[in-house]
């Protein structure tokens, strides 16, 4: 089999879908790419198991249909060198082996039957929805660095999809801080839900970031599907029952303040310089209209306090938060003002853009931390 | 920058300083042998007069063989309260007159008077001092003074009791010569043992040996005790020590295999170390577990977890562990709790997992601890376990060593 492709063409599209590779798998196929070319067009995958990353692209010539697996970094690692010209693969159809050909030489690799390549799931009894590129990215952009690590309980490391009729809702939890994202502007034929990875919705989050295109997704209960432009990305769900978010976010919430967020995020960057490296906890003293953030790091003997002006409505209150979670916050929000909520020194504080779009509602929780008297 | 060799490093102790506080209050011990420490028959010699040395006691001997080598030795059983009262009075005055003091227990402190000499004389500040210390609070005290701090503790060592040794400078090797290797700090009875087995008694001995030789013998601390031989030790005086852990540990006065009560003890235990975790604005990545059997064998599990000061989470996690690490059916001796791994900050509130009442809970008794004791509030399965109170051991003062935990 022989086929000629744009060195540039390709290289886009490999590295594209070359964050799905996972280099340290103890599976060899994995570090593959899977050829398969097929009335003149070349369908690329590169898979982790987990999730397949697929991506198309037009060939100008091709001769045979054909299966193979490519090592990945060693064709990436040619690619990159070569400014923009033709290449010819041709593919021997018993030994796998490959020759490229580009205007100064020739090159050879050892390839693989591509029936080795795992296969794609079917996706038996599933249903599908469209959403807008942008709209995916912003959700996925807001909810995912919310998610969690922790092995033990894998639900919490996805991204919570609750499809409803008249609107969507993306929620992330890592059990110290959670975001809750819903789009009343996409809707879903039917009620359902399910929880993706972070790795796949990551790399997903990198390719639309620039398209301006509709996403099909489609879904049963093991797997979901995002097919946009050229692309199309298979990933397996997250099995397990979703935390009760819901529950968790406190109704009652009588102490409100209102604070301008680039000056709330410097000073919350500056102050927890001094705050301790393991905990990055900063204290919040609001009294009046007088916000005062302090941290302190008693091994070092490095402490720092600043005072900024709020608009607050509420009782005087002393509440300790890791710094690191409320700056990833507000650098999520993008109002020039947000609204802080919160009821009592132990309870969840609720923080939220002060106005909003009318079709996009969201909220960002963070459970303090206990500070002894 | 100055050179290590002109370096002035002094350091007092206490003569024999429980007794001494002993003394203090009550004149009748005077010029009797006294014995301080545990009066069960698991108790260990914490401090002895000097009577009582010349029958062959010293500290951290078993106070049931002290008895019977000496029976007319008066036996108390001490206050660790007034003692720590006398120390912080020594400090105070020591504080007084010297740029840098470090406290490495109750009753023993370095001090770095370099530079001090150009305006009065490091032997003078120094005997002054001493003099000072025995006006004002009545306790007997020795020092040794020399470049650094292992040749200062062998002379204290040297000029005890009540007396003070210099040693000059370039001096120190002809000093610790003649000694036997046991003053060094550092080498134990077992260090001893070997080293005696290999025919080394004097540290001249351990002078003329290469270096490489000690490390063959004795690993990593053979190199170290070799240095301290030579009179070399550039360690520094360290005004505050931050404490990485803190820990409890229960020897019983009678083997015992009874599971209720280890258990009791053993939550009894983490609940007082968690709280005092939290006293101290701390929290801990890491937990250990240690049993004893009668046998000496010890067992000892450790596990690290996020980091968290909540009784919960830790209550749990050492059950756990000691569910693992206590597996033989033998009578146990010893059993202990440590964290380590301290940070400093609060702990953070689990969205899931924690309720506000508990959350409230650990409040409110850690609010009535502080008010009226450690033990006001505690589980109830943890009552048992009668002794394990302590002070806080994150105020910056040094923690109460006994004698024989000392190295």
């Amino acid at each position: 089999m022989k086929f000629i492709v744009s060195s540039s063409n390709l290289l886009k599209q490999l590295t594209s879908i070359s964050g799905v590779l996972n280099t340290s798998s103890n599976l060899p196929i994995l570090g593959y790419y899977l050829f398969d070319v097929k009335d003149k067009k070349l369908v690329v995958s590169g898979s982790d198991l987990e999730s397949t990353m697929i991506s198309e692209i037009n060939l100008d010539k091709a001769d045979d249909d054909m299966k193979v697996c490519i090592p990945a970094k060693l064709l990436l690692d040619m690619l990159k060198t070569f400014s923009d010209q033709p290449l010819t693969f041709s593919v021997d159809a018993k030994s796998f082996g490959i020759e490229v050909s580009s205007d100064t030489g020739k090159y050879k690799l050892a390839g693989t039957n591509g029936d080795e390549f795992p296969r794609l799931p079917e996706m038996e009894s599933s249903s599908s929805l469209k959403i807008d590129s942008g709209i995916l990215f912003n959700a996925i952009n807001k909810t995912v660095f919310a998610t969690g690590n922790d092995e033990l309980r894998p639900v919490m490391s996805g991204v919570y999809f609750s499809l409803e009729k008249d609107g969507i809702t993306f929620v992330a939890t890592d059990a110290h801080k959670l975001v809750k994202y819903r789009r009343s502007d996409c809707k879903s034929g039917k009620a359902a839900s399910f929880i993706m990875p972070k790795k796949p919705l990551n790399l997903i989050k990198s390719l639309v970031s620039n398209m301006s295109t509709d996403v099909e997704i489609e879904y049963n209960e093991t797997n979901a599907s995002f097919t946009f432009e050229n692309y199309k990305l298979v990933s397996r769900l997250i099995d397990g029952k979703y935390p009760n978010y819901d529950a968790v976010i406190p109704k009652e919430n009588p102490n409100e303040m209102l604070i301008d967020r680039q000056l709330f995020l410097n000073s919350i960057r500056r102050v927890s310089i001094f705050s301790n490296k393991t905990t990055h906890q900063v204290r919040l003293a609001i009294k009046g209209s007088d916000l005062q953030v302090s941290a302190e790091d008693l091994d070092y003997s490095n402490e720092a306090t600043e005072r900024l002006n709020c608009n607050y409505k509420g009782e005087d209150i002393t509440i300790g938060f890791n710094s690191r979670f409320i700056i990833e916050m507000l650098n999520n929000l993008e109002s020039d003002e947000v609204k802080l909520l919160l009821s009592a020194p132990n309870r969840a504080g609720l923080l939220s853009p002060s106005e909003k779009e009318a079709s996009e509602d969201i909220v960002m929780l963070v459970m303090p931390v206990m500070l002894s008297q | 920058m100055e050179s290590s060799q002109s370096k002035h490093i002094l350091h007092l102790d206490l003569d024999s300083f429980f007794v001494s506080v002993e003394r203090l209050l009550d004149s009748r011990l005077d010029g009797r042998p006294v014995l301080i420490g545990g009066t069960t028959d698991r108790g260990v010699v914490a401090s002895c007069s000097y009577e009582a040395r010349a029958f062959g006691i010293h500290s951290a001997m078993p106070m049931r063989m002290a008895r019977e080598l000496c029976p007319e030795a008066i036996v108390i059983k001490g206050n660790s309260g007034t003692y720590s009262k006398y120390s912080d009075m020594v400090t105070e005055i020591m504080q007084e007159g010297l740029p840098l003091l470090e406290k490495t227990s109750i009753d023993e402190f370095y001090a770095d008077l370099t530079g001090m000499d150009r305006f009065f004389g490091c032997g003078k500040i120094a005997s002054e001092l001493r003099q000072r210390i025995i006006k004002e609070t009545g306790l007997p005290n020795s020092f040794g003074l020399s470049i650094n701090k292992t040749v200062s503790k062998v002379a204290t060592g040297e000029a005890k009791p009540n007396n003070q040794l210099q040693i000059t400078r370039g001096e120190e090797k002809p000093f610790l010569a003649p000694l036997s290797v046991r003053k060094i700090p550092m080498v134990g009875e077992k260090t001893y043992q070997t080293l005696r087995n290999l025919g080394i008694q004097r540290i001249k001995t351990i002078q003329e040996m290469p270096q490489d030789m000690m490390q063959q013998v004795l690993g990593q601390n053979g190199g170290m005790i070799w240095k301290k031989a030579n009179g070399i030790d550039n360690s520094p005086v360290i005004a505050y020590n931050e404490r990485k852990s803190i820990s409890t540990e229960r020897t019983f006065d009678r083997d015992t295999t009874d599971v209720l009560k280890l258990k009791g003890i053993m939550l009894a235990m983490a609940e007082n170390l968690a709280f005092q975790l939290r006293r101290g604005k701390k929290l801990t990545g890491c937990v250990t577990v240690k049993v004893r059997y009668s046998d000496f064998q010890t067992q000892t599990l450790q596990a690290r977890i996020p980091y968290t000061s909540a009784d919960h989470i830790l209550i749990e996690k050492v059950m756990e562990l000691f569910a693992r690490a206590y597996n033989r059916r033998l009578l146990v001796r010893l059993i202990g709790v440590r964290f380590s791994h301290l940070v400093g900050g609060g702990y953070q509130i689990n969205l899931f997992e924690d309720s506000e009442e508990y959350i409230n809970l650990y409040q409110a008794m850690d609010k009535i601890r502080e008010r009226f004791g450690d033990r006001a509030v505690m589980r109830a399965s943890g009552l048992g376990a009668r002794t394990i109170s302590r002070s806080n051991p994150f105020n910056g003062k040094a923690p109460m060593l006994l004698a024989n935990r000392r190295s």
